[in-house]
């Protein structure tokens, strides 16, 4: 029998695949299980922790900076530099932990992580300070995503396997540093 | 990962004026996800603090031209893609797949606990863009194809023989 061929799979994946791909893959228990395989994979990537760089190369920007900038205002005269804003905004990085083989361990860091960030959240829900418009918009958009992903594990709880309820519960976690992140660069701004 | 970065306009507006502390505020903010997105693709952590340097000159340069249209995240990571790409195309031994002998990784071979991240860390540069590209950052088939200079169906014949390689490291790591 013939199977879906890796670019099948990937055209599946895309939306894009042949009538033949298409009517194969609700038939063939393998290829249902290679797509799945190539979901799981991508997620995983997706899921890698961000490699952070391992030496500050602003100082050597900064000084390709300044040698083009004395440059140009010997060239146009026009260039006035402020250095006013004192602050570094907030890199909003989020990581979620790579996925590892013991699921069902690594469920109950996830579950731990999610009520830790829950209580930070708590805290800054408490400051009072007003959203700005786009600020607002942010928030309510990853607190309407939050709320779908709980609704999600309300039904998933008990059926799923832990390896699916990782997933949300990681995806849970990842919404959460974002909201984090989203209410902590506002704040530093307001404290600018 | 994930990347959600929030710049308020008037950061971007003091950046596009010139102001220092602004552009290293943006620096700042970007400096890991610009890393993390090269590094991805290229093996070399050089090239990749490289890359990172390059692409902020660009960034800086070419702010004033930013209009706002999309994410600024979207705008400077295609600087740095374009930048990893260029970097790759400049030098064919960067597309030959690591092999079990590679110097520096002494007793690694495929099979025993080959992970997804080692096994991904395997193929060539060619293979790694498109894959990180396509599957995490979500560029579509075109794009790679013009940022590479290549076809559509030459990224998408790149992006199964990477999986397809992908999954048979995992698989003999699976079973040996
Ligand atoms: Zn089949």
């Amino acid at each position: 029998m013939m199977h879906c061929t890796m670019e099948d799979l990937g055209a599946l994946q895309a939306g894009e695949a042949s009538v033949w791909a298409r009517r194969h893959i609700t038939t063939c228990a393998a290829c249902q299980a290679e797509l799945e395989g190539l979901y799981q994979r991508i997620a995983q990537l997706k899921a890698l922790p961000a490699l952070r760089p391992p030496r500050d190369r602003w100082p050597a920007v900064k000084s390709a900076l300044r040698a083009q900038r004395s440059r140009r205002r010997r060239t146009w005269g026009a260039w006035t530099g402020s250095l006013a804003l004192a602050a570094t905004i907030a890199a909003v990085l989020l990581m979620q932990p790579g996925t590892q083989s013991t699921a069902h361990a690594e469920l109950t860091h996830v579950k731990q992580q999610s009520a830790t960030l829950e209580d930070s959240l708590q805290r800054y829900d408490t400051d009072g300070r007003v959203l700005s418009g786009h600020a607002a918009a942010v928030v309510a958009d990853l607190e309407d995503r939050i709320s779908i992903l709980d609704g999600t594990l309300v039904q998933r709880e008990q059926s799923a396997q832990d390896a699916e309820l990782l997933q949300l519960w990681q995806e849970r976690v990842g919404l959460m540093r974002e909201l984090m992140n989203a209410r902590a660069t506002r704040a530093r701004y307001v404290g600018l | 990962m994930t990347v959600s970065l929030a710049v308020p306009d008037v950061l971007v507006a003091r950046a596009q004026a010139g102001d220092e502390a602004a552009l290293e505020a943006l620096f700042r903010a970007f400096e890991t996800p610009v890393y993390n997105l090269v590094r991805r693709m290229l093996r070399r952590p050089e090239d990749a603090e490289d890359v990172l340097q390059e692409t902020f000159l660009e960034v800086v340069r070419n702010i004033k031209q930013y209009r706002g249209e999309g994410h600024l995240w979207g705008w400077i990571r295609r600087i740095a893609s374009t930048k990893a790409l260029m970097r790759i195309r400049r030098d064919q031994v960067r597309q030959t797949e690591s092999l079990d002998e590679e110097p520096g990784k002494p007793g690694m071979h495929i099979g025993a606990n080959l992970d997804l991240e080692r096994a991904f860390e395997r193929l060539s540069e060619t293979s790694r863009a498109v894959v990180w590209l396509h599957d995490v950052e979500g560029y579509t088939h075109e794009e790679i194809a013009e940022q590479m200079g290549k076809s559509v169906s030459f990224s998408k014949s790149q992006l199964a023989r990477a999986h397809a390689r992908l999954r048979r490291m995992l698989d003999e790591g699976a079973h040996a």
